[in-house]
C-alpha cells in the first residue's frame, strides 16, 4: 500500500492569503502609494482563485492518475528525505519554468494561463486569479520526468504547492526591490512585475516560479525598468468581470479562429498550437510584431533590455 | 483542511475584502478627461492616431474617430479603474433609459453601457449609426 502523504499547502495557506490582501490594502490606504485595489477587479480575481481550487477538488484526480501509472512503471524510488524534497523542489521549479515558458508561447496553453494576466492591477489578489482550465492543457507532461527519475506523485504535488505559495507574496507594488543578493537568485515583486507587464519591453520575460536563474540561463531575463513603468494587464485587456468570460474568453476566441471557413488544417492546428497573435493572413500581432512596430517608432530603446 | 472549514474560509474572505473595498470608495468608475481619453486610445492602439474624439459629459466614455477612413468608430470607456478600448465593429446599439447600451461581438468585452443625457444620446447613437457624417462637435488633434 503507497503510504506517502503530504498536506495541500495551498490550501491551508487561504488564511495566510486573506490577512495579507487585508494588510496589503491597509498599507496602501494608510500610507497612499504601493498598488491599488478596485472592488470588482479584486473580487473577479478571489472568485477565479477560488474557482480554481475547486477545479482542482473535481479533476485533480487525471493529473494524479495520470502520475500514479508513472509511478507504477519506474523502477526508481528516491525516498523522501529532506534532500530528496529539496532537489525535487529545485527540479520543479525548472518544470515550472518551462510550463509558465509554454504558457504564453503555445496559445492552446495560454488559453489556460491568459486568465491570470487580465487585471490591469497587480496586487495580492491578483496572485489568486488562476486558471480553471489548467488540466485540459496537457502540461501535466511535463511533470512525467520528475516521477520516472523516482520521485513520489505526493512529493512532486507537495513541493508544485509550495512554489505556488511563494509566488504569492511576489505580486505586490507594496515591495520595491528586495537585496541585490536576493533579487539575483530569487524571483522578487520587481521581477514578477515585469512578467506581468503589457509594455512591448516586458513581452514574454521573467518566466520564473521561485528561482529566477532560469531566466537568466535561458535568456528571457529582463530587469525592471524605473524609465518604462510597467502598464499591467494583457495587450489586448478584456472588459468584463465575469468570471465565467474571464476563464473561456481565450478557448472561445481559439474555437472562433480555428472554425473559421476556407483554412487549411495547418492554419486551423496553427491557430491553436502557434503563439499568441498567430494569424494565418498576418491581420494580428504577435509579441515579437509588437516588439518590432516598438523599436520602429522608438528606435532609441533598441538594445536595451526587452529589445 | 476540511471542506466546510474552507469553504466558509473562502466565502467568508471574499465577501470581507469586496465589502471592505466598497466602503472605502473602490468602486467608483475612472473619470477621464480629453487628454486622459486620448491617452488611454493610445495605450491600447498606438498605431491609429484620434482623428476626432467626443467625451462623454460623465467622462466614463469617449467615442474616437482615427485617421483611417476604411476603420469603423472606437470606443474608449472606464472598465472599473482603468479603461478598455475597441473598435465598434459589428456593434449593436440599442437605446435605454441610462443613454446607451452597445452590444459588442466580442466575448471578452460583451457589452457596455453609455451613461448619456437625452441630447447626448441622440448625439451619439447619430455618430456611431453614420460614421461617416460630419462631426459638429469633434476636435482636431
Amino acid at each position: 500500500m503507497d503510504t506517502v502523504s503530504f498536506p495541500d499547502v495551498t490550501q491551508l495557506a487561504v488564511p495566510i492569503f486573506i490577512a495579507a490582501i487585508l494588510g496589503e490594502f491597509l498599507w496602501i490606504a494608510l500610507k497612499g502609494r504601493g498598488g491599488r485595489y478596485e472592488t470588482r477587479d479584486a473580487v473577479t480575481s478571489l472568485i477565479m482563485g477560488a474557482g480554481s481550487v475547486a477545479s482542482g477538488i473535481l479533476l485533480g484526480f487525471i493529473a494524479w492518475g495520470f502520475f500514479m501509472v508513472l509511478w507504477q512503471i519506474t523502477p526508481l524510488d528516491l525516498g523522501t528525505s529532506v534532500w530528496v524534497i529539496i532537489l525535487c523542489f529545485v527540479l520543479d521549479d525548472l518544470r515550472y519554468y518551462w510550463v509558465h515558458r509554454f504558457g504564453h508561447r503555445i496559445r492552446w496553453v495560454w488559453a489556460s494561463h491568459v486568465n491570470h494576466h487580465s487585471s490591469q492591477h497587480y496586487n495580492l489578489t491578483t496572485a489568486l486569479r488562476q486558471t480553471w482550465t489548467g488540466t485540459f492543457t496537457f502540461m501535466m507532461v511535463v511533470r512525467a520526468p520528475l516521477v520516472l527519475l523516482g520521485f513520489h506523485p505526493a512529493l512532486v504535488l507537495f513541493v508544485g504547492g509550495i512554489n505556488l505559495v511563494y509566488q504569492f507574496w511576489i505580486h505586490t507594488e507594496a515591495i520595491g526591490k528586495m537585496p541585490r543578493w536576493f533579487e539575483a537568485v530569487m524571483n522578487t515583486p520587481s521581477h514578477h512585475r515585469a512578467h506581468h507587464g503589457r509594455n512591448p519591453r516586458y513581452l514574454d520575460c521573467n518566466y520564473a516560479g521561485v528561482f529566477i536563474i532560469w531566466d537568466k540561463m535561458f535568456g528571457t531575463f529582463v530587469p525592471e525598468q524605473g524609465s518604462d513603468p510597467v502598464d499591467f494587464g494583457l495587450v489586448y485587456n478584456i472588459a468584463t468581470f465575469n468570471p465565467l468570460r474571464v476563464a473561456f474568453h481565450e478557448w472561445v476566441a481559439i474555437y472562433r479562429d480555428m472554425t473559421q471557413p476556407g483554412l487549411s488544417l495547418k492554419q486551423r492546428m496553427l491557430y491553436a498550437l502557434a503563439p499568441p497573435g498567430y494569424s494565418h493572413d498576418g491581420s494580428r500581432d504577435t509579441s515579437e510584431t509588437i516588439k518590432a512596430k516598438h523599436l520602429a517608432r522608438q528606435p532609441q530603446d533598441s538594445g536595451t533590455p526587452g529589445f | 483542511m476540511p471542506l466546510e472549514l474552507l469553504l466558509i474560509l473562502v466565502v467568508g474572505g471574499i465577501s470581507a475584502i469586496a465589502l471592505l473595498l466598497h466602503l472605502s470608495g473602490r468602486s467608483q468608475p475612472k473619470v477621464m478627461t480629453e487628454p486622459q481619453a486620448r491617452e488611454a486610445w493610445f495605450r491600447q492602439f498606438p498605431e491609429n492616431p484620434i482623428l476626432e474624439l467626443t467625451l462623454a459629459k460623465d467622462g466614463h466614455a469617449a467615442l474616437v474617430r482615427t485617421g483611417d477612413d476604411n476603420a469603423p468608430l472606437g470606443l474608449v470607456w472606464s472598465f472599473g479603474a482603468d479603461t478598455v478600448a475597441r473598435f465598434l465593429e459589428g456593434a449593436k446599439l440599442s437605446p435605454c433609459q441610462q443613454g446607451l447600451h452597445l452590444h459588442l461581438a466580442d466575448f471578452s468585452a460583451p457589452a457596455v453601457q453609455l451613461h448619456l443625457s437625452q441630447a447626448e444620446a441622440a448625439l451619439w447613437q447619430e455618430l456611431i449609426e453614420s460614421p461617416s457624417a460630419p462631426q459638429p462637435r469633434a476636435q482636431e488633434v
